[in-house]
């Protein structure tokens, strides 16, 4: 398909007008008012499409969650107001306006995310007035004006603005716009003062700058909005959580080592925003991070710790790249067995995006084994000997399989619960044959669909909306472009950051239905 | 639970992990009381259970009054004649294009209406039975919150939910409309809060008045900045902002009940915050109860869990998962398990019913007499993905509503039309249609 990519006309699609979710919106309170407690807890829990919580389309807004935000915005600003948060000046009681007007002016530019119109700062205005009607102190009618700022939908929607009328041409966004998306991505909130002056200069428009700019943001601890959101996302760590092993045949799993697995997937995505790595070497980078338990559970030297040390996994290649860490075993297995066919999904959705169709209605379950000693590949094979399962199961199955020496908790095994020996050889339908996970490692870096995948899945995250076929030579270019920059992460970013589906917006579309 | 004490409402608040009696304030209730003896309202709540029901241990043999509790419906025996069994009812609609069965067919749970089939653009869903009832509590002000959404399922937060439906789909039975799911509070703590925010004890009436001000300017001015925002925005932005509006205007009358004059009701108990679904189940159920009792709402909906959940229950001594298990492939191991679910799930409707009819309201009937109790889910058979003859309990009188004590076998009948007289005896007026195929009030109800 060289070429095909070819002068493609390329649309960089329409992000919907976007409400911030939970995480971002306890980031953004966080950034705005020095508040950590993390208001958004108590929210309902966001609806989630195209494999994240954050994309524009599927996040609604309803009245009981309006509700939270208007309780919510009442609370913070009596916290922030208790602790000091607005004595940038002294109100005088007498002349309230021009403390006011500062407090006021200041605090909707930073939580609107965008210069403040006078009469805007007007309106905010009439609070102090309203407040002297009643016979109230000035001081409650800023915070009055300050509630309502954290109610506006100017705050509770990141709001990019329309096309001229009439117009059916993409166009740019402005800069506070392209600010708002480089920190919602990067760290799941506002832009701090030194992206905001960058807007504010008209700087964001020079590549160099937001260059610049998101090699400092991913140096900030605010990035870990990265691990969390998206690699806990699109790497299956956030189910971790619900994760329920079978406690009779999987005792040996516990609460620690479910703290400490998650620990384990966070650092070692995390160490690739930091460090030197390609992207693609999250398949099978030769690293680690374990305390003890956890080594002594994955059956790794001790590295002589209760916190999570950095290990080379020399002598333990099975360790190496995310198949090798517990919380995606554990996500992918059933509470009682592994599941090739889960793990190979995931692998296919994730990591190549080529998802095969659910199985038809009425299909058989994986049968129970004929001799006590059947192994899982040979009940695979007897479960996917129906003609109208074999495609399918013939492109999932061998990538599952390869995995099979984990066990559904995780834990390196040579022989199955029923004593069989684990045959962990996968064979695909080119005839290739993947003799356990290793082989499957190399396999997929060597698939071109994986830095397409991996970007689809990215740029997905990173604009809030759910792409298509539309997209395909889009992300591709991005892909290209990455590569061409070295494959690591900040050059998928770096490569997103600068694509027109980042930095412009599509006019309107018809709608489908 | 009778005495009483006055304590803060901050002082409430703060206890959690026990079970602790509530203050009734009478300054914390709404302005709607029940009224005089004898006009108690009726109530509706829903008791959505993912993923089928095992029928063979579930449907009675007999037709009519002369029914025998089956296995699965054993635990009801206290409350068999506050009981109508409704077989035979189909939701057509609920089928989805090629598969998704679940997510398409709890879109169409109590929407009877045909999902449109998307990962999350231009989702559309019909308006729900719930929320076509709130609309109308909320257009007569009848209570302070049209409706109530809970569940205790916050989800995995991961993947896709079902074969190209979106996760709304999946996570929601309420609609209030076609683009717009209804999220549900899956935190009891938050949901006990919401309830008996608005008050505060004590406080004068110029402070009411004062307050009520102050909330209202602030409604004011936001409103006047979405309004501003409007025409910067594309037509998919402003599907969204229209949300922001509905959201703002149910806000706005909460506001305006800040003040809250004297009526009594009945003591309820902070929720305790536990993990175990059936206690979660169960404060949930509290929740619907108190709501109910101080008429702060009329119309509750309950999800046991999303969509297709694939939930371990090893309290039940079961190792595998709910969705796994329901492909039974007519298997004895799996028709167990799913029994031995379906039988728990019938122990959390029993804590229900059997606590509303513990409830005598101010007419001399109880709760449940003046109420309407629907349990049912999103399909009949789980290892076929019917959505015929489904699983259905009607529970109490609705005041007369509903004549129970019965097995009331249908032929396949819309379940639409079972909902249309749910929402006529909800007092709705002019529905004579509903979703894709209601075309008329399900008779044989009473």
């Amino acid at each position: 398909m060289a070429g095909e990519c070819e002068n493609a006309p390329q649309n960089p699609g329409r992000v919907t007008l976007h409400r911030l979710n939970r995480a971002e919106y306890n980031a953004t309170v966080r950034d705005l008012l020095g508040d950590t407690t993390q208001p958004a807890k108590d929210f309902p829990i966001d609806d989630h499409g195209y494999g994240f919580d954050n994309i524009a389309d599927v996040l609604s807004l309803s009245p009981l969650l309006m509700e939270k935000y208007s309780t919510a915005a009442e609370r913070l600003v009596n916290d922030a107001w208790t602790r000091g948060a607005f004595n940038s000046c002294a109100l005088d009681p007498l002349n309230p306006a021009p403390c006011a007007h500062e407090i006021l002016s200041n605090f909707a530019r930073r939580a609107w995310r965008r210069p403040v119109q006078q009469e805007e700062v007007d309106k905010l205005m009439t609070f102090v007035n309203l407040a002297s009607q009643h016979a109230d102190p000035p001081e409650v009618g800023v915070r009055l004006a300050l509630r309502s700022v954290l109610v506006s939908p100017h705050f509770l929607f990141r709001v990019e603005k329309n096309a001229p009328p009439g117009s059916t041409e993409p166009y740019t966004l402005d800069n506070f716009e392209l600010a708002s998306r480089l920190s919602y991505f990067l760290w799941s909130s506002m832009p701090d003062d030194a992206l905001f002056a960058a807007a504010e200069a008209g700087k964001l428009s020079d590549p160099a700058e937001v260059e610049a700019q998101v090699r400092r943001m991913l140096a900030d601890p605010k990035a870990r909005a990265l691990v969390e959101n998206f690699a806990g996302q699109w790497l299956f760590t956030r189910a971790l959580g619900t994760a329920v092993p079978d406690g009779t045949l999987y005792g040996a799993f516990n609460e620690e080592l479910r703290a400490a697995m998650r620990t384990e997937t966070e650092l070692f995505f995390a160490e690739f925003i930091s460090g030197d790595h390609k992207l693609k070497d999250l398949i099978d980078a030769p690293f680690t991070y374990v305390n003890d338990q956890l080594a002594a559970y994955y059956g790794l030297p001790l590295p002589g710790s209760p916190t999570h040390k950095r290990v080379e996994l020399t002598g333990h290649p099975e360790r190496s790249g995310i198949f090798g860490k517990g919380s995606l075993l554990i996500v992918t297995s059933n509470p009682d067995r592994t599941s090739p066919v889960q793990r190979g999904v995931w692998v296919l959705e994730q990591l190549l995006c080529s998802a095969p169709p659910p199985p038809p209605p009425d299909v058989e379950n994986l049968p129970p084994p004929i001799t006590p000693d059947m192994t899982m590949k040979e009940r695979m094979a007897l479960h996917r000997s129906a003609p109208a399962c074999q495609g399918c199961h013939r492109l999932m199955d061998p990538l599952g399989l390869a995995m099979e020496n984990f066990d559904p908790i995780g834990r390196w095994r040579l022989q199955e619960v029923s004593g069989a020996p684990v045959d962990a050889t996968g064979d695909l339908p080119d005839g290739a044959i993947l003799a356990g996970v290793r082989d499957m490692q190399s396999y997929l870096k060597k698939d071109p669909k994986l830095t397409n995948c991996i970007t689809e899945h990215m740029l997905t995250y990173a604009t809030g909306r759910g792409l298509s076929e539309a997209d395909h030579c889009a992300v591709k270019d991005v892909a290209d472009k990455a590569e061409a920059r070295g494959g690591r992460l900040v050059d998928y970013i770096l490569s997103i950051v600068s694509s027109s589906h980042f930095t412009q917006r599509g006019a309107e579309e018809e709608q489908t239905p | 639970m009778s005495k009483k004490f006055r304590l803060s409402r901050r002082t409430v608040l703060r206890g959690t992990g026990a079970l602790m009696a509530l203050p009734l304030l009478e300054q914390m209730l709404p302005r709607n009381a029940h009224g005089a003896p004898g006009t108690v309202p009726r109530r509706l709540a829903v008791f959505y259970t993912p993923n089928g029901i095992h029928m063979q241990k579930w449907t009675p043999t007999i037709e009519g009054p002369a029914w025998e509790l089956t296995p699965t419906l054993e635990p009801l025996a206290a409350v068999k004649n506050d009981l109508l069994v409704v077989t035979g009812l189909a939701n057509q609609p609920a089928f989805p294009d090629g598969d998704g069965h679940h997510a398409a067919a709890t879109g169409a749970f109590l929407s009877c209406a045909k999902v449109y089939k998307t990962e999350g653009n231009n989702l559309r869903v019909g308006i729900s039975m719930d929320q076509v009832i709130a609309n109308h509590m909320t257009a007569t002000r009848a209570t302070r919150y049209g409706s109530m959404e809970l569940g205790i399922d916050a989800g995995r937060g991961i993947g896709n939910c079902d074969s190209g439906y979106a996760c709304p789909y999946a996570n929601n039975i309420a609609w209030s409309g076609p683009r717009t799911p209804v999220a549900k509070e899956t935190n009891a703590q938050a949901a006990f809060n919401r309830l008996f925010a608005g008050g505060i004890p004590g406080e004068t009436q110029a402070q009411i008045e004062k307050r009520r001000a102050y909330g209202k300017s602030i409604i004011d001015v936001v409103r006047d900045d979405a309004t501003a925002l409007k025409g910067q925005l594309g037509t998919s932005d402003l599907q969204k902002l229209d949300e922001y509006f509905t959201s703002v205007r149910e806000l706005e009358k909460q506001v305006e009940d800040v003040s809250v004059p004297s009526m009594t009701c009945a003591s309820g108990a902070a929720p305790i915050v536990s993990e175990d679904p059936t206690a979660k189940t169960k404060a949930m159920m509290d929740l619907i109860i108190l709501a109910f009792q101080c008429d702060l709402t009329r119309v509750a909906t309950f999800m046991l869990a999303n969509a297709r959940a694939n939930k371990v229950y090893p309290f039940l001594g079961l190792s595998g998962a709910h969705h796994t298990y329901s492909h039974h492939q007519k298997s004895q191991s799996n028709y167990k398990a799913l029994a031995t679910i379906d039988k728990w799930e019938v122990t959390l409707l029993q804590y229900l019913l059997e606590r509303m009819k513990s409830v005598i309201e101010v007419n001399g009937l109880s709760l449940l007499d003046n109420s309407m109790v629907y349990f049912s889910s999103e399909i009949g058979d789980g290892d076929s993905h019917n959505h015929v003859n489904l699983p259905i309990i009607l529970a109490g009188r609705g005041g007369g509503a509903l004549t129970p004590g019965r097995h009331i076998v249908y032929q396949q009948d819309p379940l639409a039309n079972l909902y249309i007289y749910l929402m006529q005896a909800m007092g709705v007026p002019n529905v004579t249609t509903f979703g894709d195929d209601g075309t008329g009030p399900l008779p044989g109800l009473v």
